[in-house]
């Protein structure tokens, strides 16, 4: 395998520019899930409000040729999960890491069965042109920086704004000071006269919608096609950035970037021919994203011993005062 | 309002109706007929209330005789079956805490509604528009106009710590400071001292008096027959619910208090041992016989309170610095101090759910330091933990079960690969009678149960027959007078039968009742003290106590 | 199975977050039916809407179930993997460890204990047999022991940790086939077959491989430790209180291991079992996804042995009749997923309200 040309000048700056674009899917999907769980609502469902987004926005793409209505149509099809999580955890109060992983499972089995009745089995699969990059003009000229920076789609510019607009909303309004007292301690957010259920249901219509465009940015920004279980397991791991990113949105932003990079490398490798002539299988790079992840929760919790997470994640809120007395 | 007959506690008065009463200052807040229940209990039964401007108003009455209902009612936490609200002599409607808020209410709860890991700053801004989606206020003005409003209340209280750095007492302040920031005029205070020293108290009383002669009108709800005596104006006895008197504090005693709040002449007594830790059974035991329980220069580490903007690097703080004490078998030894100085970190480390920094534990001769949970209970130690819900119980199964859970694969109740359903049924029945548990059935789950009868189950477990000491963490906080006494004559019997008991607690009135020796815990260093309430008090605040043990005044 | 605990004692502790100790056996009973019902009339809307005639498909999907003894022999070979896996499950649930990446348990287990059965040296039935079946539970047990240990000891999330180790175990499974061990005679990577003594052959008139006998015999056999085994009321206790558990003196870090070496030693027996009687071979599907459905059967069965043998038998038949129905009408079987995924949110749903 020829390693010199994927550490090469020019393989760097091509490393670096895909790894950016292959972040943002998770990127969005794990600051969504960061301002979610710093209200309290440990969203499970984040695979499935990305696959749900992945699928809309590519029918949306689809059907009406404009990749901006496919956007939209993302957006919504993560909303729409969001709504089911959020009606279950918090109207219903039932059990969240359930709600969870059940609404994961009911993703995957509508998205399959809808494109599938939509479209058949087929063996060339539907698809359209993604969105193409945009050289912004000038800076992407800067040597080095310019092409891995501004030679990206509008769609990765605007997850970067998104992405720090949601920063920005949780530590610098009064509502993220909200959101955040939610998730630490929810009576004294009730004492204070604001709804925790409400605050709760706004925050994990963030995570759906954030999920949602995700889903849309990898289906309309990346690979113009849809086919089952298309997100491969990148919910899983923006939970997993989540805690590596100690609940802090540009720290979370952060850890996306990093496997973002290492999928980015596996797949070089891979084009690369890595595995069939060298001693190192290609599975091993394939699996590499994953044992990344892996390792770097275990770092992130072995070292701080969770004391970053928010205290009352994951526990439902129930009135003190309307089930007992004194 | 409709239900004025049905109160029949109204005979019972030993004044005039409540709105005769008073100098003549405007009234500022008048419940009328208030009735709340929930499910079969009537928790609320027709109450009257009244406040008037610039009184303190103590509202006394026993564990669950509606006092906190009552107040969450005005603060719009909980809303009334029937019954009417007035503010400054117009009816209105508080739905909600906003609702309170702006009418010039504002409440501080006994367990305290403040988030600990934001500051103080952001801690009152929260409640002001806290669903707005603008800017955060600048929080170094907030800070800024906290401190003035400290300084003009003598409340100090730094705007921009975080609230997990200050002491309980600093954290009432906020509370304070925080109703006073959103302008209030009436102030609620839900059992204000009942996490405080005896100085602090006697501080806390001092600066209401002077809120109140500065015009705001304040409600204390209290049990405690002394503090209302020394700080209120007027005083509103409630008892199961029902409104049964209003009084001046200059017209009336201690002892018609209590008979007004227990309603039985019998209990009369008991409350006023309760209330004062007369020491009816101290001193009058057998001897301490030989040492149980040596705890050497031990030293433990609290859990880190960080987040994402950690506040500062102390993130590993000292729990329990140093600290060497020893129980006999055969004597209650208490450990005295505010909550918050390291008690629940040594009820911890004691039963090697913490780890021991330095130091030895000896039980019995068997060093203990570093032990496992389970070879410490099999080395004889029974635990009656403070926080009885999180250590204590596993609520969601049944009472048989909560009494054996740390027995279940021992013999008569099972083994590894076994369980004796009969064997714990007959446990759980016998125990049900010997410590009059009021349950339905051992197969009850133990959430079913009140405090007291809870506190039960966790005692009747404890108490086993091979034991060599108790650690007993607050082993009546919230429990109603006749439970207090039962776990008081249990503790007292099984000292006589010998047993050594560590007795860790905040309530002075049950060290002095039960304990012959005392230590004080402060900001996790432990010192000797004098069984004498005022030493014990002002250890507890931190006074240096000196080698001889005595208290310099 | 007759073991089962309706005759136990008054002081079994029977409850979970899921299971309301009040509500009576046939309330629980009437409110699953309720939940089934709910979910099978949106599944209704959602073949209604895909064009199809609901009752129609309904038909067609219980016709090809219940017609023919081929198909009802289908649903047996999925409750075999389904109730293996759903009552391991149903142990890590009752202790609140949410093992989701029981796929991944039993994909290794399909491996690694397919990999001995291959080159064993040894091909008696009497040693390969149980041997086989031995190391593909251990394969199963070992990755999760690994999500064990690291929640037990490092406080690492179960969740992630499980669910992420699926792809891995699923990249290794490819690479395995692919290279050391594939069949080269093949076009498509798969390995060699299984030494005829080493599977599992048919029940006598039923045609079913005989895991399905071993599956059932889980079923009394789990209950009994659930019910009456110390480590059973300890997972309990660990699920509603970990602090209290502890304070009672239980070593929570050791209980969570064994737990986790329990369900993943159940699905990686599921999946040597699949291999040594319905494969006869690995390849790149020996599961549709049986260590995900397995997680609704777990639930649907209210964490109880006899519940999750009543959902494994439901969601085996509704999987045959998904393929029934693709073939019938040429509706994507996914729509049992759907199906199966709302009866567990309306479950979900029924319990609550019901409780209120």
């Amino acid at each position: 395998m020829d390693w010199g040309a994927i550490f090469s000048g020019a393989g760097i700056i091509a490393l670096l520019n895909a790894g950016i674009r292959l972040a943002m899917p998770t990127a969005l999907a794990a600051v969504g899930e960061t301002f979610c769980e710093r209200s309290g609502v440990l969203n499970l469902s984040l695979e499935g409000m990305l696959l749900a987004g992945a699928f809309t926005s590519f029918m949306g793409g689809y059907y009406s040729g404009n990749l901006w209505v496919g956007v939209l149509a993302g957006i919504g099809g993560g909303l729409a999960i969001g709504i089911l999580m959020a009606l279950l955890s918090v109207t219903f109060k039932t059990a969240q890491v359930i709600n969870g992983i059940v609404l994961v499972l009911f993703a995957t089995g509508l998205t399959a069965f809808t494109y599938n009745s939509v479209f058949g089995v087929t063996t060339t699969p539907p698809r359209f042109d993604s969105m193409r990059p945009l050289e912004i003009p000038w800076l992407s000229s800067i040597p080095g920086v310019g092409p891995v920076l501004f030679e990206q789609s509008i769609l990765v510019y605007l997850s970067v704004v998104v992405i720090v607009a949601v920063s920005w909303l949780l530590f610098r309004t009064r509502y993220g000071l909200t959101v955040r007292a939610a998730g630490e301690k929810p009576t004294a957010v009730d004492a204070a006269g604001v709804n925790v259920d409400r605050v709760r249901w706004v925050a994990t219509l963030v995570a759906g919608a954030m999920a949602g465009f995700g889903g849309a940015v990898l289906i309309v920004g990346q690979l113009g096609f849809f086919r089952d279980s298309i997100t491969a397991g990148r919910g899983w791991v923006a939970i997993a950035l989540v805690i590596f990113g100690r609940w802090t949105p540009l720290r979370v932003f952060g850890g996306a970037l990093l496997f973002g990079m290492t999928d980015a490398l596996q797949l070089r490798i891979q084009a690369a021919g890595g595995g069939i002539q060298s001693g190192v299988p290609f599975e091993f790079f394939q699996a590499l994203p994953y044992l990344v992840t892996i390792g770097v929760v275990i770092v992130a919790t072995a070292r701080s011993r969770d004391d970053a997470m928010p205290t009352a994640l994951g526990e439902t809120f129930e009135k003190e005062s309307k089930t007992k007395a004194e | 309002m409709t239900d004025r007959d049905q109160a029949g506690a109204h005979d019972n008065r030993t004044s005039a109706a409540p709105t005769d009463a008073g100098d003549g200052a405007p009234v500022v807040v008048a419940m009328k007929g208030i009735r709340r229940s929930f499910g079969d209990l009537l928790a609320l039964d027709g109450v009257d209330f009244d406040l008037r401007r610039g009184e303190i108003h103590a509202l006394l009455g026993e564990n669950g005789a509606g006092k906190s209902t009552l107040m969450n009612v005005l603060y719009g936490l909980v809303s009334p079956d029937h019954g009417t609200i007035e503010v400054d002599g117009t009816p209105v409607e508080i739905d909600g805490p906003h609702a309170a808020i702006a009418h010039g209410i504002g409440m501080v709860h006994q367990h305290f509604k403040l988030v600990p890991r934001l500051t103080v700053a952001e801690n009152i801004v929260l409640g002001d528009g806290g669903e707005r989606w603008t800017r955060l206020p600048d929080l170094a003005e907030v800070s800024r106009r906290i401190e003035e409003l400290s300084d003009r209340y003598g409340l100090e209280v730094p705007g921009d710590s975080y609230v997990w750095q200050l002491s309980v007492g600093q954290q009432q302040r906020a509370e304070i400071l925080r109703a006073l920031y959103h302008d209030a005029r009436i102030l609620i205070l839900d059992e204000p001292t009942a996490t405080l020293t005896p100085n602090e108290v006697e501080a806390l009383l001092e600066r209401l008096k002077g809120m109140a002669a500065a015009g705001s009108s304040i409600i204390i709800i209290t049990h405690h027959l002394d503090e209302v005596m020394s700080s209120a104006d007027r005083i509103t006895v409630l008892r199961s619910g029902k409104y049964i008197a209003t009084l001046k504090a200059a017209e009336t005693s201690q002892s018609d208090l209590a008979r007004l709040m227990v309603g039985r002449d019998l209990q009369e007594a008991a409350l006023l041992e309760v209330q004062s830790g007369a020491a009816a059974g101290a001193g009058q035991h057998a001897q301490a016989g030989p040492p149980v329980l040596d705890v050497q220069n031990l030293t433990a580490y609290a859990d880190p309170v960080g987040g994402p903007r950690r506040a500062s690097s102390d993130d590993e703080r000292v729990a329990l610095e140093d600290i060497t004490l020893q129980v006999s078998s055969g004597e209650i030894v208490a450990i005295a101090g505010v909550q918050g100085n390291g008690q629940a970190e040594l009820e911890e480390v004691l039963l090697g759910l913490r780890e021991v920094a330095s130091g030895r534990i000896v039980l019995d001769g068997k060093d203990l330091a570093g032990a496992t949970t389970s070879h410490v209970l099999d080395s004889g130690l029974g635990y009656i933990p403070s926080d009885r819900y999180r250590y204590g119980l596993i609520s969601d199964l049944a009472i048989s079960e909560n009494l054996v859970i740390d027995r279940v694969d021992r013999a008569p109740y099972g083994s590894r690969f076994s369980r004796n359903f009969a064997a714990i049924r007959d446990n759980a029945i016998s125990l049900i009678k010997s410590f009059s548990i009021a349950a339905n059935s051992p197969k009850t789950p133990a959430a079913t149960l009140s405090g007291g009868n809870a506190q039960k189950v966790i005692l009747a477990r404890s108490l086993r027959s091979d034991l060599s000491l108790l650690v007993a963490a607050q082993p009546t906080r919230g429990l109603d007078i006749g439970a207090i006494e039962f776990v008081w004559e249990r503790l007292r019997r099984e000292r006589d039968d010998g047993l050594g008991i560590l007795l860790i607690s905040t309530d002075l009135n049950e060290i002095m009742a039960l304990a012959e020796r005392c230590y004080v815990l402060y900001r996790g260093r432990l010192t000797e003290s004098p069984m004498d309430r005022d030493s014990i008090g002002l250890a507890m605040g931190g006074a240096n106590l000196t080698a001889s043990g005595e208290v310099p005044v | 199975m007759t073991k089962i605990d309706t005759t136990a004692d008054a002081t079994e502790p029977e409850t979970t977050e899921f299971v309301e100790e009040s509500t009576s056996l046939v309330r629980q009973f009437g409110l699953t039916a309720l939940a089934i019902f709910m979910a099978l009339f949106c599944g209704a809307l959602l073949l209604w809407a895909a064009g199809a005639n609901p009752f129609v498909a309904y038909a067609d999907m219980v016709k090809g179930v219940f017609t023919s003894p081929a198909a009802i022999s289908l649903v047996m070979g999925d409750v075999v993997p389904l109730l293996t896996i759903g009552l391991g499950l149903m142990i890590a649930f009752r202790a609140k460890i949410w093992n989701i990446g029981a796929e991944g348990q039993f994909l290794l287990g399909a491996l690694f204990g397919g990999a001995f059965a291959i080159y064993s040296p040894i091909e008696a039935p009497i040693f390969i047999i149980p041997m086989t079946l031995l190391v593909g539970t251990a394969a199963g047990a070992a990755w999760g022991w690994i999500v064990g240990f690291l929640r037990a000891h490092w406080g690492v999330n179960e969740v992630i940790t499980s669910l992420l180790l699926v792809y891995v175990a699923g990249f290794i499974v490819v690479y395995a086939i692919r290279q050391p061990m594939r069949d080269p005679e093949y076009f498509l990577p798969q390995s060699a077959a299984l030494p005829d003594t080493a599977r599992l052959g048919d029940i006598p008139w039923l045609d079913v491989h005989a895991g399905l006998l071993i599956a059932l015999a889980l079923v009394p056999l789990t209950a009994y430790l659930v019910n009456r085994t110390s480590f059973g009321i300890r997972s309990l206790m660990l699920g509603y209180n970990p602090d209290g558990t502890r304070a009672a003196g239980v070593n929570t870090s050791k209980l969570t291991v064994r737990i986790m070496l329990i369900s993943g030693g159940l699905a990686g027996l599921a999946g040597i079992m699949q291999v040594m009687g319905a494969e006869t071979r690995i390849t790149n599907n020996i599961s549709p996804g049986f260590g995900f459905t397995a997680i609704i059967v777990a639930l649907l069965g209210r964490l109880r042995p006899i519940g999750v043998f009543l959902a494994a038998v439901l969601i085996g038949v509704l999987n045959v009749g998904g393929d029934a129905l693709q073939r019938s009408q040429g509706l994507p079987r996914a729509v049992v997923v759907v199906i199966q995924a709302l009866f567990v949110i309306f479950l979900l749903i029924a319990e609550r309200t019901g409780s209120r």
